[in-house]
Parts: C-alpha cells; structure tokens; sequence
C-alpha cells in the first residue's frame, strides 16, 4: 500500500504547477554572480504584471526605502539582484499557494502567511544570530512548506489512521513517513527540483523538520528550522496537526540558540509579516 | 485585546503557544479576551509600548484595566485560561507557552484571583469563542468543540 501511495504521491508532484517561465530564468542566472543587468531586464520586459508585482514588493515597508523604486534596474542596483530574483519567485508562487490545504486544515491564505513568516522570521534570525552567508534563507522560507499542497489530501483521506493514540507523541512528518514513505518536505523538495532550484535551497525544504539528517550541514537548514517551529508557536498558518513537531537538539547547539533569540523574533514576526504582505493587497 | 459587552462573541483563533485569557463578569456582563504571545515584555520594551497586548506581564493588567473602565468589577470577575501549547522536544528554551503561563499564574496569585477553568498545554492548537451573553467559552481543536 505504501509503494502505491508513493507512487500516487509522485504522479501529483509530476502534475504540480511549474514555475513560470519569467522565474524559472531568472533562477537558472542565479549561479552566475556576473549577470548582467541587461540580461534580467530583457527577461522581465515580457512580464509587465509580474514585474509590476515585483516592483510592488520592492516599494514594501519590509525592505524600507526612503524613495520610491521605478525600474528593474533601480532595484537591481539597490538591492542586488539575486534580491530581485526572490521577489519574482515570491510573486510567481504567491498565487498557487494562497489556496486552501485539505488535511492540514488551512484557510485560503494561511499557507502563504505562514511562508513568509517563515521567511522573513528566518532571515531575522539569521541577521541577529549573526550568521551569514544565506542568501538562499529567503526562498527557502517561503518554499519549506509547498509539500503539503500536494500531500495534503493524503493527509485528508488517512486522517483517521494519524490520529490514532499512539502517534500521539510522535513527530508529524514521521507520521506521514511511516503511512504514505514521505514526508510533506521531502514531497516539497521534488517539486523545488522539478522548478531547477539550486541544491542548497531544495536541501533546507527538505531537512526542515529533520535538520540532523541533511547531508550538508547548511545554517540555513538549521535556521528554517527553528523559524518553522516559532512561526507555528505563534499561530501564524499552523493547521491541525498543530506543534507536532519536533525540535532538534543539535541544531540549537550548533546555531547557540537561546530563549531571548527565540522570543525576541516571536515578537517582531507579525509586524513583519504585515510590511511585506501590506503591498501584495490588490490595488 | 478584545473587551465587550451583552451579546457579543469574542473569537481569537490558533492559540499555539500564545495564552488565551478570558475575563468574564456576570453581574456587569461584560468580558475580556486576550491573546498574549510572550511572557515579558522586557525582551522588546518598544514593542511592548506599541502593543501592551502581545506581553502576558503587560496584556493582563491592562485587560483587567480595560474591563473595570466598563463597569466589571474584580470580586466577580470569572478567569478562564486556554492555550500555552508547545512543541515536542522538551526543549526548555521553545516553552513559551509554559513560561506564559506561569507569568499568569503569577499575576494572579499576587492579586488574589484564581482560574476558574483552564485547557492549557501540549502540541495542540486551539481556537477560542468567547460568549459574552452568559460568559460561555468553547475552545476548539482537531476539529472538536467543546466547553471550557
């Protein structure tokens, strides 16, 4: 049965939307730190509404410019444009993931929510935690969660066998391994391949519950993690399954993680949140 | 922060760790429901000027605060508590929600009030309606209801 599953599991991550075009382009530049800026300009010249999007998400409270951003090239300039290309995956998959999930019990909207308070939480972690080096933090943020929109109606149709007493204590995504050989990261981490995102980035979607057994030892695997767990503490997108999560030892060891960290980040995540959904609302 | 009078519903929904607290009096009629997230407001006083609410040190006496200003008065006052859950992993550092709770436990002591009523702990996620007609307060998770 679990072979089967696996299998039906594969064919709807084979059937998962695919990053458009506009992203996927730009992310393939992502490993040439030598782009030039006529290169992207000439890719987002066909995509008026999406760099609109993006021009709107460059002018949010989140970044904090004191003026108004015009023009792709402006933004590359100030903000780099490795910047600039996480804003366009932003604002390609902000759209497929704002749907309700089956299983997980997620409203319209609390996926995404969740996601960049994953991100922006992870990236304020990292610059407090002085770590850095993480540039892929972002996406990694707001992409550790897209499994679910696959497996989530698995998750639908064996509730009855997840909510059994004795997984009380367990792990979810140990849950989900043991009833359907996959997790809703690891489920995740095939859709970010089929997207062509970098190794690094697929690695910190697929460890973010089990940060000990990535194969590279990446902080923005470790920090996901912790940024995860803190965003469901404060109810930002938590579902059914709730904080059946575990945290992992080793990765507050190695990140020298304390309480004040913790909690000093709980308190800044909504505010946030706010500044950078503010300027997605429709005009 | 929610304060309200006679006929109104007070909802607060996703209480992972975050205190839920409800104040009820039934004489005045009159309730409270606050959604406090961390236990002391001095690990972001600026924040805590902003927002009293987001602290339990700062959030309670100002519910309590709030709901006297509207005619409910202490001796009466009903306290229930949901929420305060936390992740698996006995991680002290991740016990936001017991250290909330304790905060709470605190405040009250020192005041002389007690809880009437609590659902506090554990992984769960809880979604809490508050009826300020007759103080009634259902709290919901895994998609069950029920009173509190």
């Amino acid at each position: 049965m679990k072979t089967q599953l696996v299998e039906m599991i594969r064919k709807d991550v084979g059937n998962f939307p695919g990053m458009p075009g506009a992203a996927s382009k730009l992310l393939a530049l992502l490993n040439n730190p030598e782009t030039p800026i006529t290169e992207i300009e000439a890719i987002l010249r066909y995509e008026p509404g999406l760099t609109a999007n993006v021009l709107r998400l460059v002018n949010s409270a989140y970044f904090g410019f004191s003026k108004k951003i015009g023009s792709v090239r402006q933004a590359i300039l100030l903000m780099g444009w490795k910047r600039l290309a996480q804003l366009v995956v932003a604002s390609c998959v902000s759209a497929i993931m704002d749907k309700p999930v089956a299983g997980y019990d997620l409203a319209p909207g609390d996926l995404w929510r969740h996601a960049v308070a994953v991100a922006v939480s992870a990236e304020g972690l990292a610059k407090l935690l002085k770590i850095g080096g993480v540039e892929e933090i972002f996406t990694a943020g707001l992409l550790h969660d897209v499994g679910k929109m696959v497996l989530g109606r698995f998750v639908a149709e064996h509730r009855v066998d997840m909510e059994v007493e004795s997984y009380r204590d367990r792990s979810f995504e140990q849950i989900e391994k043991e009833i359907f050989g996959m997790d809703h990261a690891e489920v995740g981490a095939l859709i970010l391949a089929n997207w062509g995102l970098p190794e690094d980035l697929v690695f910190a979607v697929q460890y973010h519950h089990e940060p000990e057994k990535t194969p590279k030892t990446l902080p923005s695997v470790d920090i996901v993690h912790v940024a995860d767990i803190v965003t469901l503490m404060i109810g930002i997108g938590v579902g059914r399954e709730g904080l059946q999560y575990e945290i992992s030892r080793e990765v507050a060891e190695r990140l020298k993680l304390e309480a004040h960290h913790i909690e000093r980040i709980a308190s800044e995540t909504l505010q946030w949140v706010h500044s950078f959904t503010e300027s997605m609302q429709a005009e | 922060m929610k304060i309200g009078g006679n006929g109104d519903t007070l909802v607060t929904h996703a209480l992972g760790s975050c205190l839920g607290l409800m104040v009820y009096d039934p004489v005045a009629r009159v309730g409270g429901l606050l959604h406090a997230m961390l236990p002391l407001s001095k690990i972001n006083p600026q924040k805590a000027l902003e927002n009293p609410y987001m602290f339990v040190d700062t959030g309670v006496p100002e519910l309590f605060r709030q709901l006297y200003e509207i005619g409910g008065q202490k001796s009466r006052m009903v306290i229930k508590a949901a929420g305060c859950g936390q992740p698996l992993g006995n991680s002290e550092m991740f016990k936001i929600g017991e250290r909330n709770y304790t905060v709470l436990k605190k405040l009250l002591w020192k005041n002389n009030l007690l809880l009437e009523a609590e659902d506090v702990g554990g992984v769960i996620s809880r979604t809490v309606y508050f009826d300020l007609s007759n103080g009634q307060v259902m709290v919901s998770a895994r998609g069950e209801k029920r009173e509190l």
